[in-house]
């Protein structure tokens, strides 16, 4: 239940305002002047904000797509990501968003066709070269699908560029709008996925493991191209046998045919986040983890990512291809 | 100042006149403080809650929450609490409300405080005014004081720890001019369950914020023991936040009793987490 959410008075009476506001009926509805006036100001307390977000439906001017960070990427040349929403509905707590942030609260932008205008000029700028596009960087692309519709626009977008990659990264065990749609091959549904013992400390809100392998593995065997994405990696007690327990069970449950591609990452907070980050949450089992400083980066000690890393991506190339598999290294 | 004698709960109350102050200064047991100050102040004897007469007007609000700020030694973790009465066209007289969003007379950009979560307690936006105003037809509430507090409480703490109460005193069938001492109090009096019901609300906020925020127990005998500079200060606050999360303080003091000097502690403390592989089936 979002109890308040806040428009700017430019877009009140924009259609998809009106559709979004119709699913909120008994929430309190304040205008306002520009999203800056709510959202990452000083002085607000993430954590407390976290507890009841608001949900603030706005404009955006610019900056619609941007050129992923280097070392964030499966395969293509050139990579773009852009984000309708800012901020994720769980809350999960190696998430880099607690610490970019000072704001709890959802920003959804409602001029979904100045995405499509934006994308367009990017892909007729890199024309000729191999682009992948990911909607999620700021957000989960799927978790609040049933209130703002960004995929399914999107999605009917692509369906005119059947040659650019476009991936959807989630933790959401949201269907639609894929069940009914017939599956696009230059689409991908790309999954965050740990050990279910860790994801039940540390991926708050967030549907459980074997509920998202459950959704993967329907929507691998209906034809749609799945990614697995073990972002970050998580060390712990045992972590062997429970990755082996975990990479086992999904590549179980999916039709190797439809994998499209398996990611592994690091678990890396810039300096300066992570300071933010363990001021919010002191008493996280997850910062007691043995991290090191390198380069103005906290992440777990070298030997530790890359033995972690070189195990998931032996026992991966039982079930896949080596072209298939990808180190995220942001 | 030595953070031991923070309190757990910290609330401060900036209210405008007398009159509406004093059911909460009885119900809260506050009396005033010995010294002569500027603004009258109160404080329970725990020195949980102060209270100071803002008197009317922005400029006294501002005033008074920033020497109540400094006179009270509050907090990051204080909650900071306005009461008053209000003239309104849109509610009933003696009607209570939160208030959302704050605009005035200066032509400044709106402000907007959050409000409490799942409250059934209405909400209103406010209009801060520097004169007295009659025609309440073009805004929800009106009083004199309410965005000068919020902007600076909200340069004190987080916004989610301000909270403004207005009460309903006058409106076109309740002529200003008909407001009288005794119906300020009463109308603040009627409405006691619903503020302190807010107020618990905000204690609680400010309680687990300090404890969030409250150094371990440990640093302090570690610190009285070797000297820390400023950077080592931190990072060993960092250091036995993370440690006291997998190991027991006796044992802490075990490991570290051998040291010589601080950066010993912190090298002990260091490979104490070095060695911690975390179990995540006790999370």
């Amino acid at each position: 239940m979002i109890e308040t959410i806040y428009v700017e008075k430019a877009i009140k009476n924009h259609p998809r305002t009106k559709l979004i506001l119709e699913k909120f009926k008994k929430s309190r509805i304040i205008s306002i002047n520009k999203y800056g006036e709510i959202f990452n100001k000083r002085n607000q307390n993430f954590r407390i904000q976290k507890t009841n977000p608001c949900l603030i439906l706005a404009y955006k001017k610019d900056s619609f797509v941007l050129p992923a960070p280097k070392g964030f990427g499966i395969g293509s040349s050139n990579n773009f990501y852009f984000s309708h929403m800012y901020n994720c509905i769980y809350d999960c707590r190696y998430c880099f968003l607690q610490g970019m942030y000072s704001s709890a609260n959802y920003v959804v932008f409602v001029n979904f066709e100045d995405f499509d205008n934006a994308i367009k000029k990017t892909i007729k700028n890199n024309n000729g070269s191999k682009i992948t596009f990911f909607s999620g960087y700021d957000c989960d692309s799927l978790a609040l699908e049933n209130v703002t519709g960004f995929a399914k626009h999107i999605l009917s977008f692509f369906k005119t560029y059947s040659q650019i990659e476009i991936e959807f990264r989630t933790k959401s065990i949201q269907k639609e709008p894929f069940l009914s749609m017939k599956p696009m091959q230059n689409v991908i549904l790309a999954y965050s996925l740990m050990p279910e013992l860790m994801s039940n400390s540390l991926d708050n809100k967030a549907p459980s493991i074997s509920k998202r392998i459950r959704v993967i593995s329907e929507l691998a065997s209906k034809g749609w191209k799945i990614g697995l994405r073990f972002d970050p990696l998580i060390f712990g007690q045992n972590w062997k046998e429970l990755y082996r327990e975990l990479l086992e069970n999904i590549f179980k449950n999916i039709t190797p045919n439809n994998l499209h591609s398996v990611s592994f990452g690091s678990l890396r907070f810039p300096k300066k986040m992570f300071k933010n980050i363990f001021k919010l949450y002191p008493k996280e089992p997850l910062f007691t983890s043995p991290f090191s400083l390198n380069n103005k980066m906290i992440s777990y000690d070298i030997e530790i990512e890359e033995e972690m890393t070189s195990f998931c991506k032996n026992l991966s190339l039982k079930y896949i291809n080596e072209d298939q598999i990808f180190k995220c290294s942001i | 100042m030595n953070n031991l004698k923070i309190k757990k709960t910290s609330i401060r109350w900036v209210v405008a006149l007398k009159e509406e102050a004093q059911i909460i200064l009885e119900y809260f047991k506050l009396k005033a403080v010995d010294e002569k100050t500027i603004y009258p102040i109160y404080k329970n004897e725990e020195e949980t809650h102060w209270l100071i007469i803002s008197g009317i007007g922005r400029s006294n609000a501002s005033a008074s929450t920033a020497y109540l700020y400094l006179y009270s030694k509050a907090s990051k973790c204080t909650s900071w609490i306005n009461v008053g009465i209000v003239g309104s066209d849109k509610g009933n007289y003696g009607d209570l409300f939160l208030v959302d969003k704050i605009s005035t007379d200066q032509g400044k950009k709106s402000t907007y405080p959050s409000t409490m979560p799942k409250t059934s307690l209405p909400k209103m936006h406010l209009y801060t005014s520097d004169i007295p105003i009659t025609d309440y037809s073009t805004h929800e509430l009106i009083d004199m004081e309410g965005s000068a507090f919020f902007d600076i409480a909200s340069k004190l703490t987080s916004k989610e720890f301000i909270c403004l109460i207005k009460v309903i005193s006058d409106g076109p069938k309740n002529s200003i001019k008909e407001i009288t001492k005794s119906k300020i109090s009463n109308l603040i009096k009627d409405n006691l369950t619903k503020i302190i019901d807010v107020v618990s609300y905000y204690e609680r906020l400010s309680e687990e914020e300090f404890q969030i925020k409250e150094k371990p127990k440990l640093f302090y005998d570690i610190t009285s023991k070797w000297h820390f500079t400023a950077t080592q200060s931190y990072k060993l606050e960092t250091l036995l936040r993370r440690v006291e999360v997998f190991c027991n303080k006796r044992d802490l003091k075990e490991i570290i009793k051998s040291c010589e000097t601080s950066n010993s502690v912190i090298n002990v403390l260091n490979s104490k987490i070095k060695k911690n592989i975390v179990n995540w089936s006790k999370f």
